[in-house]
């Protein structure tokens, strides 16, 4: 199963590296993580997405919650929240099939952010399967270069 | 004032009067403050001892120790006593001289990434910054180790920080307030009231206690519990002294090496009561099998000690005292007699199927008759290998404490452990009982130990192996031993005599009486030296 973490953390250094070891340690998966600051600059939010058994799952949850530096620890159920990822990619092109891929981005609502003779530098974002799904469309005109953020995810309630 | 002597204050406001180190350059300032201050320096012979001391002084004052190191390799060498900590639970803070700010990180003389290097090893750990920092920092260090799931905390300070003055007047804080960590957990009342009525249903209950109790301070709290409602109890490793071994309910220590008894008492159970043990891999080797048995209650400080090893539970998360407390006084059914005599009947037909030499010294009669003739309070300090296996197998629990590493089982425990108890407590008899094997590990105490005149008493089971590896190559390589014999060196007399220490040995059984007398009589710190047959075994 899929266990999805928001994660408040002292802004500290170290913590990072921390998280990341309690993961590595304990054998843990990390699908993503996107970390960035809060509002409160002296804490910071986490997204960890991570495949387990239940069990798994649940002693992630209780050994985040072991650590100091962890303020606090909400599990989100993906029915009951907004899950988004954001990429940039290089899509190969030629003059011959470009207008095709521009279509496929007007279709998708992918943002073309560069165009150049060889390629478009498109940024999407979506929940997570939308982003594999884009991914598998433009697979075909060839992948340059891809960057993605990790998931970040908010409970709706 | 200066970051070091700021570090020494902090140390008088907790109350520490004494610490275990080794120094080096790189904690010099600190160790200038404490010249300067009331506490006392206690110098090891190899900073893995400072470790252990304070894990030793830790146990028996069940309050945080102190031990000191410098960097890079008196840091590091401290590592495994921290590990050994952690593993066992033990509140240590350890400090650790580091390389000047500024050129962290650049792989100058004697650095060490210390906070990184230990940062499973540790409940907590902080890199100083700023002297400022330091008064919270030691309060936070005292109160992470002390509460919740106890543990050691490493605070590491660079030199700069240790010689640079405080901005501000210096105050130690009354309390701490960390967003991240609040230990206090209340007794939830809800799953109280599950577990009642799961004794109410059970017919054959069974208490297994751990390590925790004894952490939480809650030994007496289980003894009045289990009488009061007739509930046999059964121990970890590290959880032995939390019942009298002479107590009508106590029923042994369970696992891969405990008593075939107090095994089979969880196999008969109906419902067991786990109270402050994880259940590792030498408890119960399948804790899933169990939970389709029987029901299992699962209490400790922990929270991710639950389920962590063992399926669904009733789990209830809180202090054992607290706990304890609350249960007394709900209306629980008051066992059944025909359960106790249930096991005291598997107990008297379960017959040890061992045969030991009888040509020296058999360490079962040894370790009943040692533990028998010690005094009522005394500690009792446990090494690693066959010798701890025998000795958790036949201490006799009086009033006093059994102290091992259950947890990590780090070789040459005993000698610098019960050094700390004794420190702590000069009027309580501690005795460290260790292998040939173990001894060498850590023999260097005997100097610690005879220079500070701390009467500790030491007794080697020498059988010339390490005698648990040996073992396992006979059952599991047809007895091919490889890299396992210790020979006859060293002299053990003669190391006594380097020492300047009294020498007592025996090989048969017919002296053992006489020499036990003659060592526990010894006022002085002494060494004893038994010679067990290499063939005898531990199952
Ligand atoms: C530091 C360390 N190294 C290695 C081991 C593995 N080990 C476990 S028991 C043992 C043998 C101990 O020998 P000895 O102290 O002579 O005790 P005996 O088993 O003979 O009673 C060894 C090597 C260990 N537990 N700790």
């Amino acid at each position: 199963m899929k266990g999805i973490f928001s994660v408040l953390v002292e802004n500290k250094e170290g913590v990072l590296s921390a998280i990341s070891g309690l993961f590595a340690r304990r054998g843990y998966n990390i699908d993503s993580l996107a970390v960035g600051e809060t509002d409160d600059r002296s804490v910071s939010s986490m997204t960890i997405v991570s495949t387990g058994d239940q069990r798994t799952i649940d002693q992630i949850e209780k050994q985040l919650n072991k650590k100091v530096d962890v303020i606090k620890v909400r599990r989100l159920d993906e029915a009951k929240s907004i899950s988004l990822e954001m990429m940039l990619v290089k899509v190969s092109c030629t003059p011959a099939n470009r207008s095709s891929l521009i279509e496929l981005c007007q279709i998708t609502g992918a943002k073309i952010m560069k165009v150049s003779p060889k390629f478009l530098l498109l940024e999407y974002h979506a929940e997570p399967e939308g982003v594999e799904d884009f991914i598998d469309l433009i697979k075909s005109y060839g992948i340059l270069d891809i960057q993605r953020t990790g998931t970040i995810s908010l409970s709706k309630t | 004032m200066t970051g070091a002597e700021a570090m020494v204050k902090c140390l008088e406001a907790e109350g520490i009067t004494r610490v275990f180190g080794y120094p080096g350059v790189a904690i010099a300032p600190f160790y200038e403050g404490l010249y300067n201050s009331s506490i006392e320096h206690v110098l090891v012979r190899q900073e893995q001892n400072a470790g252990h001391a304070a894990s030793g002084y830790a146990r028996l004052s069940r309050k945080p120790a102190v031990c000191c190191v410098t960097s890079g390799p008196g840091a590091t060498n401290l590592i495994t006593a921290l590990a050994t900590c952690y593993a066992d639970s033990i509140p240590i803070i350890a400090i650790s001289g580091q390389v000047s700010s500024e050129l962290l990180g650049r792989d100058v003389f004697q650095e060490a990434d210390m906070t990184g290097a230990t940062r499973s090893f540790v409940k907590h750990s902080y890199l100083v910054k700023d002297p400022d920092d330091l008064p919270r920092i030691f309060k936070e260090a005292f109160y992470i180790a002390s509460t919740g799931r106890k543990g050691p905390v490493l605070i590491d300070v660079p030199i700069d920080v240790q010689n640079k003055k405080l901005s501000r007047e210096f105050k130690y804080p009354d309390e701490v307030n960390m967003r991240g960590y609040k230990p206090e957990v209340k007794v939830n009342l809800q799953q109280i009231k599950k577990v009642v009525a799961a004794l109410d249903k059970a017919k054959k209950p069974l208490i297994c206690a751990g390590g925790g109790v004894i952490l939480g301070d809650g030994e007496e709290h289980i003894r009045a519990f289990c009488e009061k409602f007739n509930i046999p109890v059964v121990s970890t490793m590290m959880g032995i002294g939390v019942m009298p071994k002479k107590h009508p309910l106590y029923f042994g220590m369970l696992g891969n090496n405990g008593k075939p008894y107090a095994n089979k008492a969880v196999g008969r159970s109906d419902l067991l009561i786990i109270v402050g043990a994880r259940l590792a891999d030498r408890a119960i080797p399948k804790p899933e099998n169990l939970v389709r048995r029987v029901g299992v209650i699962h209490i400790d400080i922990d929270t991710a000690e639950i389920g962590k090893n063992m399926g669904p539970t009733i789990p209830l998360v809180g202090d054992v005292k607290d706990i304890f407390e609350a249960l007394m006084e709900q209306e629980i059914p008051v066992a059944d007699q025909s359960w106790i005599d249930e096991l005291e009947e598997v107990k008297h037909s379960t017959v040890d199927p061992r045969v030991f030499s009888d040509k020296l010294v058999n360490p079962n009669l040894l370790v009943q008759m040692l533990s028998e003739k010690m005094d009522d309070n005394a500690v009792y300090v446990a090494d690693v290998g066959q010798n701890q296996l025998w000795s958790a197998d036949n201490y006799v629990m009086k009033n006093g404490r059994f102290m091992t590493t259950g947890g990590m089982g780090t070789m040459g425990y005993s000698i610098p452990a019960a050094m700390g108890a004794k420190m702590y407590d000069p009027s309580v008899q501690a005795v460290a009982v260790c292998g040939d094997g173990s001894f060498q590990m850590s023999m260097n105490e005997l100097a610690t130990i005879r220079v500070n005149q701390v009467p500790v008493k030491v007794l080697v089971m020498k059988n010339r192996f390490l005698g648990l590896v040996r073992e396992y190559q006979y059952n599991t390589y047809d007895s091919h031993y490889s890299g396992v014999r210790l020979y006859d060196w060293p002299r053990y007399d003669k190391i006594a005599e380097a020492y300047e220490m009294p020498f007592f040995s025996c090989s048969h059984d017919a002296d053992l009486e006489k020499t036990l007398d003659e060592f526990l009589a010894c006022p002085d710190a002494c060494l004893m030296v038994c010679d067990v047959d290499s063939e005898d075994r531990v199952k």
